[in-house]
């Protein structure tokens, strides 16, 4: 092919190229179109390896020739990836219309923790962040821990207080998380500050209010110079942690063996904020925790000198504070395994739209 | 416990400007809890008493009686629906133009046909619920048409938790209240109206010989003969009061004995004391019955101690009278008992006999022994306004052979500062005390504090007890809060509570179970249906309810009944529990930590799917929680559960341990426990947390990007269908070649392609090199040989 030949050639080429660019709508169309012409077997590319045919005297106009026409097609190339672009980027735009991206998301099912154990969490955090550690013990015990360690020997009236649970084999079920102050106590001596949360279990019928298996978190702090404006301080930061807000609490005498002098701590009931209805039977405080200075009695039994060390102790009753938190108004539902009762299935369900409980 | 507030007037002067309940707020935080406040307001006037002449029956109406009475000069005829009413006997009488709040105005009707002019009124109009629709009669001191002043019976009445005073016998009645009240208001407290202790000691009289067996369990017995009594009413204002505390006004001598023991707290009992010459105190004859005065026969252990005389029964000491001895319409003569009886002994003996009184509620909380005398000093001083005949028949005679100690605590004033966190001088210590009774020395820098005999039996013995009297007086309201300074202290963490909380934060808070808590204990009906019987272990002696008593030695019974209830409500779901399991043995591994796991959903053949899905579940924790891998032995059939699966079972191994079971409920339990469930598939799993206790969380190294690409390939192998996973991944691990990197598990295939037989496992091998890049001859080298060495293991490829 001599350069007038190929001259022919390459401008009917371009015509070709320029109808088929035209002709394309997407841009993989145009990819094709540009190898069809433009890439190494294409019909302009493969050209190029023609140069070394020429006589070297003609090969610079061949190159230059060859040159110019890849140039225009690519250009052409060029305009129609534009156009392409600007007309998907328009499409694009068109479909967009009918998306709202105001509808709710797609949820994971994560899962979700007892309300008793979402709030002993939240108590867990606050006092790990007044560096208490976290103790646990067993649910079935001896009688020296659950009351005579306790100062509650044998045939002491605080024992008609709290129904227990006898078993066959001369144990029972804790009454309360308090035997744990003597085993963390005897595992940690003084200077010691922890809080056991756990289940407890009282002899007693069940009602709509009572439980005879039940939540607790005990607290234990012992240290030189731990007065009753600690204890008080403590309890409330507590208190407004975990409920979240400011109220008031007071404190008055209640009779406890293990402490002395032992307290009744009551907050601002929640419900008519100290008014009076209902559920707080018309005093306006709720009596929630039970707490007072370690009983001397009750560091000896703990291995701990009350000469040198004193403290405070309280038992803060979880299922209540979880029933008060979650608005659950039968304690039943708590041991229940009912998820209906126990898990807020609107987590995943989705949006509620119309709620008339 | 209900106090009048008239009666606690009668000891503190309240200002009638104090409300009541705020006195009542103010005895809360002091002292005891106040449960409510009542105020009785009965709105009554123009009431007159009025002697009953004549009683007769009102025909066709046997409730009613026709009543003529004397009003002093006027007589009124009326019509009455009161059940007992007595010839001669002086009621409460609201005559025309009288008038209470429960009655309205009284005006001259007619009853049954008949004129009724006036009412006798019943005891709820004057505020005495007990009596209801009794007659309240008047003593004989009154005089027909005697006007009754209506102040005394509007009052205002506080009930006190008996829990909140269960450690203080002092405020079980009314003086005692009154103490506190002094002290709260800054009063001074009364002397207690009593007859000087001369009076009762005439050596000319006998005295009334008492001879106690056990001092340990009656420290004390004091009694007085005295003549002169009868039966007949009450003064009003003591009956009022007795109503407004719950009390049943029922005679003036019985009257006199409920009205002291609300009043100071000590129990007493009156003798007809024409039965009674000596007094023993001794412990009963196992087996013996004796008829207390509510006409009960009770059988008695030898436990239980009791009062006779000339070794014939009496009374249960401390709990109630006999029949016997009881005082009765003809009684002139009575002898008083005035005794103090050890509290266990009490608690005991009631709980034995299954009765609880009025009285020895009160011994059971150690009363002062000084109030034996007291109270007898107290009962001649109020009867003789009643009784004008009443002499005394013996003089006082007292039994003390087990004296109360004196209490002295010596307490440092500035570790009371120091514990309180608040500022208390020396005075207000002093100050303090001393209102309530204490005897207060400074010696020292020290506070020698004397314990009054009512707070001494057991209440106070130590200097917390009496930081407590200060504190609670300062008002805990009082003390600023302030935050502990502390000596920091580093606890090594309780392994028990990493573990649960590891577990529940990655089951509940990302791998989809919702958490139950359920009961400890077995449900016999439950496990009926589940067709299980527990191998032994702790059982309750007083369980909650009948077949409730057998605590549960693992958590899947429970949450397969959770399950059951959930399947009504959702198509699939997933359970977890961290609780606790019990087993007979030695105190270190009688009870253990398990996590339990469900996964069920609707629909038949999901077992496989659950199973795989479980144990997935199960591998993403123990990955966030030990830090590798586990493995899983086909587990035995023998002793399995029902819930076990006889095929589709594995052991959970965890670093050479096995920490637990996984499985699927085999349709025959599924059946049993209800047809509706044979449509649904469930996987389960139950872990002994406390095995994990001492394992490490390794951190492992991330893995390096290599710095030549590696080459992927699947190679699907055909093997029978018995050939267990871990044999294969053994024989394939012995692969040994330096182009090899890493081979991983992709997943199991059985169907169609596979034949009969066999099953596919599928192998994701890396092959590299990190020297090189490998070429096409490298790869196809190694992958030949890989294949090879399949062969060798007696494996097909599945192309």
């Amino acid at each position: 092919m001599d350069v007038g030949e190929l001259q022919q050639t390459l401008s009917k080429l371009h015509q070709e190229a320029k109808a088929d660019l035209a002709a394309t709508k997407t841009l993989d169309e145009l990819r094709s179109v540009r190898s069809k012409y433009l890439g190494k077997t294409g019909s302009v590319g493969s050209l190029m390896g023609t140069i070394k045919d020429y006589p070297p005297k003609q090969r610079g106009e061949v190159g230059k020739t060859l040159n110019s026409a890849n140039k225009a097609i690519g250009e052409l190339v060029n305009e129609h990836t534009e156009r392409i672009g600007s007309a998907e980027v328009a499409a694009d735009a068109a479909t967009s219309t009918a998306f709202d991206p105001t509808l709710p998301g797609e949820r994971s099912r994560l899962g979700s923790v007892h309300p008793v154990t979402a709030v002993q969490w939240e108590v867990e955090a606050v006092f790990e962040r007044l560096g208490f550690t976290i103790e646990a013990g067993p649910e079935m015990e001896t009688d020296y821990y659950n009351f005579e360690a306790l100062n509650i020997p044998p045939m002491h009236p605080a024992r008609d207080l709290q129904d227990t649970f006898w078993l066959k084999n001369g144990m029972l079920l804790r009454t309360q998380t308090s035997p744990v102050q003597i085993r963390a106590m005897e595992k940690f001596g003084a200077p010691l500050r922890c809080i056991v949360p756990g289940r407890c279990f009282r002899y007693e019928t069940i009602d709509a209010s009572h439980e005879n298996t039940f939540h607790q978190v005990e607290g234990l702090m012992i240290d030189r110079n731990v007065s009753i404006a600690n204890l008080i301080a403590v309890m409330k930061l507590l208190l407004n942690e975990v409920l979240q807000r400011e109220f008031e609490i007071r404190l008055r005498p209640g009779y406890f063996p293990f402490v002395e002098p032992g307290f009744e701590l009551d907050i601002a009931c929640l419900i008519c904020n100290g008014k009076g209805c209902a559920t707080c039977k018309r005093t306006g405080w709720l009596e929630l925790l039970p707490c007072g200075m370690v009983h001397p009695n009750v560091l000896q039994a703990g291995g701990i000198d009350p000469n040198e060390y004193g403290g405070f102790a309280f038992g803060l009753g979880l299922t209540r504070l979880a029933m008060m938190k979650f608005g659950i108004r039968d304690i039943r539902v708590v041991n229940s395994g009912d998820l209906r009762n126990l898990v807020h299935s609107d987590r995943w369900a989705g949006p509620v739209i119309l709620d008339k409980d | 416990m209900l106090i009048s507030v008239n009666w606690l007037r009668d000891y503190v002067e309240i200002p009638d400007s104090l409300d009541v309940r705020a006195l009542a707020e103010r005895l809360t935080i002091t002292t005891a809890e106040v449960e409510g406040v009542e105020h009785i307001k009965t709105g009554a006037s123009g009431l007159i008493a009025a002697r009953v002449v004549s009683i007769d029956p009102v025909e066709g109406k046997p409730s009613l009686k026709k009543v003529e009475l004397d009003l002093g000069g006027k007589s009124a005829r009326v019509v009455s629906a009161a059940p007992v009413l007595r010839v001669d006997e002086l009621v409460v009488f609201a005559p025309p133009g009288a008038s209470t709040l429960e009655s309205g105005k009284i005006e001259s009707t007619t009853v049954a046909d008949l004129p009724s002019e006036g009412m006798i009124l019943p005891g709820s109009a004057i505020g005495i619920p007990a009596s209801d629709k009794d007659a309240i009669f008047c003593p004989p001191s009154m005089k027909p048409g005697e006007s009754i002043d209506a102040k005394m019976l509007d009052d205002w009445v506080i009930e006190i938790d008996n829990k909140s005073i269960t450690h203080r016998p002092d405020l079980w009645g009314h003086y005692g209240i009154a103490r506190e009240v002094a002290a709260i208001l800054g009063k001074p407290l009364k002397p207690y109206p009593v007859v000087d202790l001369e009076k009762l000691s005439d050596k000319k009289q006998s005295e009334v010989p008492i001879t106690i067996d056990d001092a340990n369990r009656c420290p004390r017995y004091s009694a007085l003969k005295m003549t002169g009594v009868r039966a007949q009413a009450a003064p009003l204002w003591m009956q009022t009061r007795l109503g407004h505390v719950g009390l049943r006004p029922i005679d003036c001598l019985v009257d006199l004995t409920n009205y002291i023991m609300a009043d100071l707290g000590q129990p007493m009992h009156a003798f007809d004391g024409s039965k009674i010459e000596c007094i023993e105190v001794g412990l009963a004859s196992d087996g013996n019955t004796f008829t207390t005065l509510d006409g009960i026969e009770r059988k008695l252990s030898s436990e239980a101690l009791m009062i006779q005389s000339n070794r014939k029964s009496v009374a249960l000491a401390g709990i109630m009278g006999g029949l016997e001895s009881e005082v009765a319409g003809e009684t002139q003569t009575i002898l008083l008992e005035s005794a103090n009886f050890e509290a266990s002994g009490i608690r005991k003996t009631c709980a034995a006999l299954g009765l609880r009184t009025d009285a020895s509620a009160r011994f059971e909380k150690s009363l002062d022994p000084n109030n034996t005398v007291l109270s007898i000093q107290r009962f001649v001083h109020l009867a003789s306004a009643e009784f004008p005949e009443l002499q005394m028949a013996s003089r006082l005679s007292d039994a003390y052979p087990n004296t109360l100690a004196d209490i002295t605590v010596e307490v440092d004033p500035k570790l009371v500062t120091r514990t309180m966190g608040h500022p208390v001088n020396e005075k207000q210590m002093t100050d303090i005390l001393t209102a309530i009774g204490f005897g207060v020395e400074s010696k020292g820098g020290k506070l020698s504090v004397k314990v009054p005999s009512y707070r001494a039996t057991k209440d106070i013995s130590i200097p917390a007890d009496i930081l407590e009297e200060i504190a609670r007086n300062v008002g805990y309201d009082n003390i600023v809060p302030r935050l502990p300074e502390v000596q920091v202290r580093h606890f090594t963490a309780n392994p028990q509570h990493i573990t649960e909380r590891n577990a529940l934060q990655a089951f509940c808070m990302g791998l989809g179970y919702s958490e139950v808590h359920l009961y400890i204990w077995y449900d016999e009906e439950w496990l009926k249906r589940l067709g299980f019987k527990p191998v032994a272990g702790p059982v309750l002696i007083n369980p909650s309810a009948a077949g409730q008593a057998q605590l549960r030695c693992s958590l899947m019974p429970g949450l397969l009944q959770a399950s059951d209830r959930n399947r009504f409500h959702a198509d699939a779901f997933k359970l977890c529990e961290v609780g606790t399991v019990f087993r007979e043995g030695p105190d270190s591994r009688n009870q253990s930590r398990h996590l339990g796991l469900i996964s069920a959903k609707r629909g038949k053949g999901g077992d496989d799917d659950l199973f795989a899905g479980l144990k997935g579940d199960i591998e993403t924790w123990a990955w966030q929680t030990l830090g590798g891998d586990l493995q899983y032995e086909h587990a035995s059939k023998n002793a399995a559960a029902p819930w076990t699966h006889e095929h589709k079972t594995a052991n959970i191994v965890a670093k050479g341990t096995t920490i637990g079971t996984v499985s699927v409920c085999p349709l025959a339990l599924r059946r049993n426990i209800d047809e509706h469930l044979s449509a649904w598939s469930i996987a389960w799993a139950e872990v002994d947390l406390d095995l994990l206790h001492d394992f490490k969380v390794e951190s492992k190294s991330l893995r390096r990007v290599p710095e030549h690409p590696e080459v992927e390939m699947d190679f699907s192998l055909l093997i029978d269908a018995g050939s267990p996973y871990a044999t294969v991944n053994e024989n394939l691990a012995r692969f040994d070649d330096p182009l090899l990197r890493r081979v991983t598990y992709v997943g199991a295939y059985e169907g169609k392609s596979v034949p009969t037989g066999k099953r596919s496992l599928t192998y994701r091998v890396l092959f590299g090199s990190p020297e090189r890049t490998l070429g096409e001859e490298d790869v196809s080298a190694v992958k030949a040989s890989f294949e090879k060495h399949i062969g060798s293991c007696g494996y097909e490829l599945r192309r």
